[in-house]
């Protein structure tokens, strides 16, 4: 078994961290004798998208975004739509999270216009939503996703709103989440996953990394049976930070 | 801006001494309650207190304790008086504390010159009341995230400082395409320093943090790469590009763990210069503080010959002797000064043990997930440095700092998770190897505090 990771703007969406989550993917592909590659696909690069499983996108600074928008009307923007429709799997995180919805709406009434990949948008807002951070996915958008709780660090002052169709990633334990409002966080759709958890999310969220991975298998071998591993370090590192969120406290003993 | 009357400042330099004795004789070694203290008797105090001095500020991500340190260390060995907030107190209340229990009784400076490292995020607040003769700005590297979201946020923070102090001379890191974008506007003198040679890794990894133009957007184009994002960049689109330095590495004759030698361009004329300090970064902090220095008005023979012999400092790159076992600790907080540690560990002979320390408080930011950006895999990871023999992972975060290691490559049970700092104490005391220390910012402080009292070294704040 093999899986094909395309790693999306690796250059420009690159903001805290994200390079983790490949890291982890490809580990814990390896350790069960799975095999990984992962493609780098820049700004100007071209690329056959179909021959890829899954898709990364990361986190990026506003005045990059320009450079990408530019790229992406190039043609990746159909390819991505195509992608997604086809049930290829995506973990989109902050910036590449809103960059697949349709717009983003800045303070002073600027529209970017995203991928519209997905019926949501998002706003500016004036509360920067910033902290440790957990929610739990939710069963029926995720399903065989059992009592997965996620923690991560978000920081955006975006607010995303989904449309009536598009179901949300989780629902939120402590924190902002999607808007800060509505007490969801994250937009599952088809086999895109999309999360204002930024930097490496998967690290630390072992199960969520491994329901992910089988996601991205099912859809290639109809089938995926992940073998367990030993995650005791990786659910210490999960435990400390759910410690922290549910006692309300950042960094400890400041 | 209210005048301080005399009443008000003999009031807030009394109340700022006294609160520093109070905290001494407690023991601690905290530095912004005595400023705080006396800015709340009279709000701009540091304006009296440092009236007539000559004032070098320098502020930046990486680099500015040791290239302060250089400035203090040369403005000193040549026989000027000179003050300096040493401790780190690099925000409006520290530098506040640092020259208000440094003036006389009714305020006046005991000192003419002053070496200021300040905070980016403070530079506003402190330079419109210390009015600095020269700022130096060494480089931006992405850190402290989620204090200041993004680098060009901390790019900007800085120009608002700049923007209030039309008179300074500004120094600025030729090679450095952010911070060298804060000449745009302004009506100062700027000066430039950098590398005119490719030193250090040369490689352009694709993580970078300044890969578009400033001014543009358009890709930036290198003559050649130092390390990270600086080297000789041009936008070939605007034509924005790098300046010609007029303080420059021109040749690179040794870097060794002891320090480097190098020639060095200081206007027309071409000199030797021995920095005793290992690491191309030091190299750009000997830059930095060569010009600034030179902007000053001081002879720069004062500081070549000062440079040979400056002194590690701070948790910087400090050595201990913990009972004939040798301990090295070195600050890291971002992912660029945390790779150029890993590679220093990497390229040792000897078998050592590394102590990551990672905590995630204000001083630190509280988002860590910047150490999945440093190349661990260069020490964790066996294959790569069998020199590792043990790896031990302390602070707030440990297991965090726990999991990237075991991404990076080492064994779980190889990785000894530390809480407490006594403990880890106990345990570098009994180790066979040299010991490597990588702690981020509170964990450093609270580390040294802890090796200075078991070496007997001298507690920081009293210099
Ligand atoms: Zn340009």
């Amino acid at each position: 078994m093999e899986l094909r990771i395309c790693h999306l703007y690796p250059e420009v969406l690159n903001l805290y961290g994200d390079r983790g989550n490949i890291n982890c993917m490809q580990h814990r592909l390896r350790w069960r004798g799975i095999d990984c590659k992962v493609d780098r696909v820049g700004i100007g690069d071209a690329a056959d998208f179909t021959q890829y499983d899954l898709f990364f996108i990361g986190g990026g600074q506003d005045f990059e975004q320009e450079v990408l928008l530019n790229d992406l009307r190039q043609g990746k923007d159909k390819e991505i739509r195509a992608a997604i429709e086809d049930g290829k799997t995506f973990l989109a995180i902050c910036g590449g999270y809103q960059m697949l919805g349709h717009y983003y709406e800045t303070h002073d009434g600027v529209k970017n216009e995203f991928l519209g990949a997905i019926d949501f948008y998002t706003v500016g807002g004036d509360v920067r939503m910033i902290g440790n951070y957990a929610f739990r996915l939710d069963a029926d958008a995720n399903p065989g996703a059992q009592d997965i709780d996620v923690v991560g660090f978000e920081n955006h002052s975006g607010k995303t709103f989904l449309g009536s169709g598009v179901q949300a990633l989780g629902t939120i334990i402590r924190g902002g989440g999607n808007n800060g409002e509505d007490g969801k966080e994250g937009v599952r759709y088809h086999n895109v996953f999309g999360s204002y958890s930024h930097g490496p999310i998967l690290p630390k969220n072992p199960k969520f990394a491994d329901y992910l991975l089988s996601c991205a298998l099912e859809r290639k071998y109809g089938q995926a049976s992940l073998s367990p591993l030993d995650d005791r370090i990786e659910n210490a590192a999960h435990d400390s930070v759910m410690q922290k969120v549910l006692a309300g406290t950042t960094g400890s003993q400041d | 801006m209210k005048k301080t009357n005399l009443i008000q400042t003999i009031i807030a330099v009394a109340a700022c001494k006294a609160a520093r004795s109070l905290m001494r004789l407690r023991g601690s070694g905290g530095t912004a309650l005595p400023g705080k203290v006396a800015m709340a008797v009279a709000k701009n105090i540091l304006e009296v207190t440092s009236a007539g001095m000559e004032i070098i500020v320098v502020t930046g991500t990486n680099g500015k304790t040791t290239t302060s340190r250089m400035l203090e260390h040369a403005i000193t060995e040549s026989g000027r008086e000179c003050l300096a907030n040493k401790s780190g107190a690099n925000l409006l209340s520290g530098v506040t504390a640092e020259l208000t229990c440094n003036a006389t009784w009714t305020g006046k400076p005991k000192t003419h010159y002053a070496v200021i490292e300040c905070d980016e995020g403070a530079l506003k607040q402190v330079v419109p009341l210390i009015h600095p003769k020269v700022i130096v700005v060494t480089n931006l590297f992405r850190d402290q995230l989620d204090r200041y979201g993004e680098i060009t946020h901390t790019r900007d923070e800085i120009k608002k400082g700049i923007d209030q102090v039309p008179e300074t001379t500004i120094c600025l890191n030729a090679d450095d395409s952010l911070v060298s974008s804060l000449t745009f506007g302004i009506p100062n003198k700027v000066v430039y320093y950098g590398s005119d040679v490719p030193i250090g890794d040369q490689k352009d990894d694709g993580i970078s943090d300044a890969k578009y133009c400033i001014r543009c957007g358009h890709e930036y184009q290198y003559h050649y790469h130092t390390y990270a994002h600086l080297g000789s960049f041009y936008c070939p689109e605007c034509g924005y590009e790098r300046q010609n330095a007029e303080v420059a590495v021109t040749k690179v004759n040794e870097i060794a763990a002891t320090g480097s030698s190098v020639v060095m361009r200081i206007g027309a004329e071409e000199r030797a210069v021995r920095v005793g300090l290992p690491a191309v970064y030091n190299l750009y902090n000997a830059v930095a503080a060569v010009c600034g220095y030179r902007e000053m008005g001081f002879a720069t023979e004062e500081i070549i010959t000062a440079l040979a012999d400056v002194h590690s400092s701070f948790g910087r790159m400090e050595t201990f002797d913990l009972d004939g076992v040798r301990v090295q600790m070195i600050l890291v907080k971002n992912p660029t000064g945390c790779n150029q540690a890993l590679e220093y560990l990497s390229s040792m002979k000897e078998d050592f043990t590394a102590v990551f320390c990672l905590n995630d408080r204000t001083a630190d930011g509280h988002d860590i997930s910047w150490i999945w950006d440093a190349d661990f895999e260069l020490v964790a990871d066996q294959e790569r440095d069998p020199s590792a023999k043990k790896l031990i992972v302390s602070g707030d975060r440990a297991e965090d700092m726990q999991l990237r290691l075991k991404y990076a490559g080492a064994q779980a049970g190889e990785i000894e998770l530390v809480r407490d700092n006594d403990a880890l104490l106990d345990l570098m005391r009994k180790s066979e190897r040299p010991v490597f220390i990588l702690p981020n910012y509170t964990s450093m402080l609270a580390l040294r505090k802890v090796l200075s009292d078991a070496t007997g070294g001298k507690d920081f704040w009293k210099g």
